[in-house]
């Protein structure tokens, strides 16, 4: 928990394309830089010169309305889409936007998977394979892609479940699963592939409220294990909450980055004050302790699904 | 007389293969070194030519045996249907075509006659309770049945004031106007008077034959020599007076009486005929599933190819894939089969009967089968394609692993309907004289002129082929039934 409790010192600038202010911590390199990246659909810009880092083994939020471009970004990143304008470096792979540099089928392919063999994505309904049993749909893609052993790949599946909280409903198909019990198969599906980075579409808005709370132990755990998490969400309480550094995105842009108490308390554009402000009209002030405590408290925790002590095994 | 006369046949297929001479020996030098005059008959027209079992009867047949025997040969009967029957004697499938064809200028044009052997003119029935008709003056105002594409029609559509129905087969129009739906049937006599002694004693055939209409056999254009010795034959059948035996025998007192005598009262269901004939069905049916399974076998992996051609971004594959589809679905399933058949071999493929029927099936199914998948591939949500990609799978591994089981899931009960339908749909194959459960059905029903009887039979066979279809489509649907459940 270091990480979010001492503070380090603004490095300032990187170069000309980094737009704002960004907290860089020494000790950890950075493992995502998005530079300047635009993309289009016809005449609508989605993205428009979004600019952010993104440090290794942080769990970064990106925040912000509906609209506002944090999704496209986010499967930018696992090259779900693709962008037209800007560089985006996650690890050692590099990606230009498509009108910078045109790619061979054979060249395409071939950064796809690099990508994809470094970041994990959760999809906000999930998407579980249905005719796949739990334990199947976190085989399937070691076994496919990996060339994994099937034995060998269960083995590490069982792991993964067990650390989800899903022992014993390995066989259990997605149907027979509630929604909090999808979302983690889907979590483990996505660590079977042992990415570095892995990123989370909304992973509050398809479940129940109280599951919530469960959620937020689930990611303070997950960044536990080194893991690099992305989270797109537009739910400040939960941002706050599970964050080490937020990224305020609006008008497909980040318009403004920091920690939790930064942003939260102190921000610096009025697009992000504008925001936090009608948070604040919604939920007074009772958020803030309760946060700090889920945030104190993640280390020790011991979750219904999973301790910290099983997801701590593999560091 | 004029049989039916398929529309496809005689346009498209006489055009196609008018140009094509196959043979180098003459015919007439074939049938001698082979010591086998090969026969063409369509065996639902009872008295003229039946089958039964694999067995020939009839007047017709008689002949055809007799003729064979005056040029030296034995004569090879094969069953056709009278769609496919004069393409298969133009490209050299039949030496020759008994099958009570009318003498008209139109087939003088492409094929050649030998002299005629009997003259069968047009004749009216009634119901016994009615009367007042007895020439086809008296039809004027009336409502009559026919026979569809014979001379009955062809005559009495040009008359003012007759209202003309038309039916597959003779049986079938007596049945109607026994329901007296309409006033009267007009059909050839010799049939006429053979069905009504048969089972439709309530019927009666009033005034005397008013047209003639010579029948002949029929040859292949270039088989003129062969046409000489056959004419000879007969002429040498008729001084011998085999022929007024034959005659006799078919259309003559004695003919009539024997009917007449073993007919009982028809009923809607004959259990002693369904008794007599369900063995001669066996072949048929085995024939049906055979055709069936195995276009259904070669249509699915085709299909399903067909449908992962069409749902790629590239339009090198996806193009060619629905070019493919629209074609097949465009075009009858008939004309396909003769194509196959008829068509193929002047472009040097002969593929047999059989082959091509199981051909023409799958072409045709794969078509249906493709939309079936392409469908299913696309009911599948976007976001599973997208959770395998993103796991790293490429796209071929996400549609073998991830999309195409879901989808074979999804699409049973349409396949399940698309395996019916083929399963139905192999009945057209009798055009190019496979003997199918349908076919089997049309020539026993004339045979035994009990077409409420035979095909309540047909349809209970085909029910029966259906059963084990229905129940793998339950059985797959229960087995994967956990897996869709919500």
């Amino acid at each position: 928990m270091l990480r979010r409790t001492k503070s380090y010192p603004s490095l300032g600038l990187e170069d000309r394309f980094i737009i704002f202010e960004v907290k860089v911590y020494r000790e950890r390199r950075r493992v995502i830089e998005v530079t300047d990246i635009v993309k289009r659909y016809g005449s609508n810009t989605v993205l428009n010169h979004a600019t952010f880092q993104i440090n290794e083994g942080q769990l970064t939020t990106i925040l912000g309305p509906s609209g506002c471009g944090k999704t496209t970004m986010l499967r930018c990143m696992n090259r779900l889409e693709k962008f037209d304008r800007g560089r985006l470096k996650i690890g050692g792979v590099e990606v230009l936007g498509t009108e910078d540099r045109r790619l061979t089928a054979a060249e395409e392919k071939e950064l796809t998977r690099q990508l994809r063999s470094r970041v994990g994505i959760i999809f906000q309904n999930f998407n579980l394979f249905p005719h796949l049993t739990a334990l199947d749909n976190c085989t399937e893609s070691p076994m496919t892609v990996k060339g994994m052993q099937r034995a060998k790949a269960e083995e590490v599946a069982r792991q993964y479940l067990q650390k989800v909280g899903l022992g014993g409903k390995e066989d259990h198909y997605p149907a027979q699963l509630s929604g909090g019990q999808q979302q983690r198969v889907a979590i483990a599906r996505a660590l079977a592939m042992e990415p570095e980075v892995i990123l989370f579409d909304e992973p509050t808005s398809a479940l129940d409220p109280q599951l919530i709370q469960s959620v937020a132990r689930m990611l303070r755990a997950l960044d536990d294990l080194g893991k690099t998490l992305v989270v797109v969400s537009h739910d400040m309480n939960f941002a706050r909450r599970i964050s080490d550094q937020v990224i305020y995105f609006e008008g497909g842009h980040a318009v403004e980055s920091g920690t939790v108490e930064e942003l939260f308390s102190n921000p610096q554009k009025p697009e992000t004050r504008a925001f936090m402000q009608s948070f604040h009209d919604d939920e007074p002030a009772v958020i803030d302790e309760e946060s700090a405590t889920d945030k104190a408290e993640s280390g020790k925790l011991e979750t219904d699904l999973g301790t910290r002590g099983q997801l701590g095994q593999e560091e | 007389m004029t049989r039916r006369n398929h529309r496809i046949s005689a346009t498209l297929l006489l055009l196609l293969l008018s140009p094509i001479s196959l043979v180098a020996q003459t015919a007439l030098q074939r049938v001698r070194q082979t010591g086998e005059l090969r026969v063409g008959t369509d065996a639902t027209y009872p008295p003229f030519e039946t089958a039964e079992g694999g067995q020939f009867t009839g007047f017709d047949i008689d002949l055809a045996n007799a003729v064979a025997r005056e040029l030296g040969v034995r004569a090879a009967f094969t069953n056709s249907g009278f769609d496919g029957i004069f393409p298969a004697l133009q490209n050299g499938t039949f030496d020759i075509v008994i099958s009570a064809v009318t003498i008209t200028p139109e087939r003088s044009a492409t094929m050649l006659f030998s002299d005629p052997y009997i003259n069968a003119g047009q004749l009216i029935a009634i119901h016994k309770e009615t009367g007042g008709i007895e020439k086809p003056e008296d039809l004027k105002g009336k409502h009559i049945g026919v026979q569809i594409n014979t001379t009955a029609q062809f005559d009495f559509e040009k008359r003012e004031g007759v209202e003309v129905t038309k039916y597959d087969s003779v049986a079938l129009a007596l049945t109607d106007l026994r329901n007296k739906r309409i006033d009267a049937v007009v059909s050839d006599a010799p049939v006429l008077r053979y069905m009504i002694l048969q089972s439709f004693q309530d019927l009666k055939p009033v005034g005397r034959q008013f047209t003639d209409e010579k029948l002949g056999i029929v040859l292949a254009r270039d088989s003129d020599e062969l046409r000489r010795a056959v004419n000879a034959a007969l002429w040498r059948v008729k001084d011998s007076g085999e022929y007024d035996r034959i005659h006799q025998k078919w259309f003559g007192e004695a003919a009539e009486q024997a009917a007449g005598s073993s007919a009982t009262q028809p009923k809607a269901f004959d259990l002693s005929i369904v008794q007599r004939t369900w063995r001669f069905f066996l072949t048929g049916i085995w024939l049906t599933a055979r055709l069936a399974f195995l276009s259904l076998l070669l249509g699915l992996p085709i299909g399903l190819l067909l449908a992962l051609a069409r749902v790629q971004s590239s339009r090198i594959l996806s193009a060619p894939a629905a070019v493919y589809v629209e074609v097949i679905r465009g075009t009858p399933l008939l004309v396909q089969i003769l194509f196959i058949y008829f068509v193929l071999p002047s472009f040097g493929i002969f593929i047999p009967a059989f082959w091509s029927g199981v051909l023409a099936l799958t072409l045709n199914s794969a078509a249906y089968i493709a939309e079936i998948f392409r469908a299913g591939i696309l009911s599948i949500d976007a976001g599973q394609m997208e959770a395998a990609r993103a796991l790293g799978m490429t796209h071929a591994q996400a549609m073998r692993r991830i999309i195409l089981p879901q989808t074979f899931r999804r699409v049973v009960p349409p396949l399940t309907n698309e395996a019916i339908a083929l399963l139905k749909d192999s009945s057209l194959v009798y055009v190019i004289g496979l003997s199918e459960l349908t076919r089997t059905g049309q020539e026993l029903a004339s045979r035994y002129a009990a077409p409420l009887t035979i095909w309540p039979m047909v349809a209970i066979f085909y029910l029966l082929l259906t059963f084990p279809l229905t129940r793998i489509a339950e059985y797959l649907e229960r087995r994967w039934r956990p897996i869709t459940r919500s």
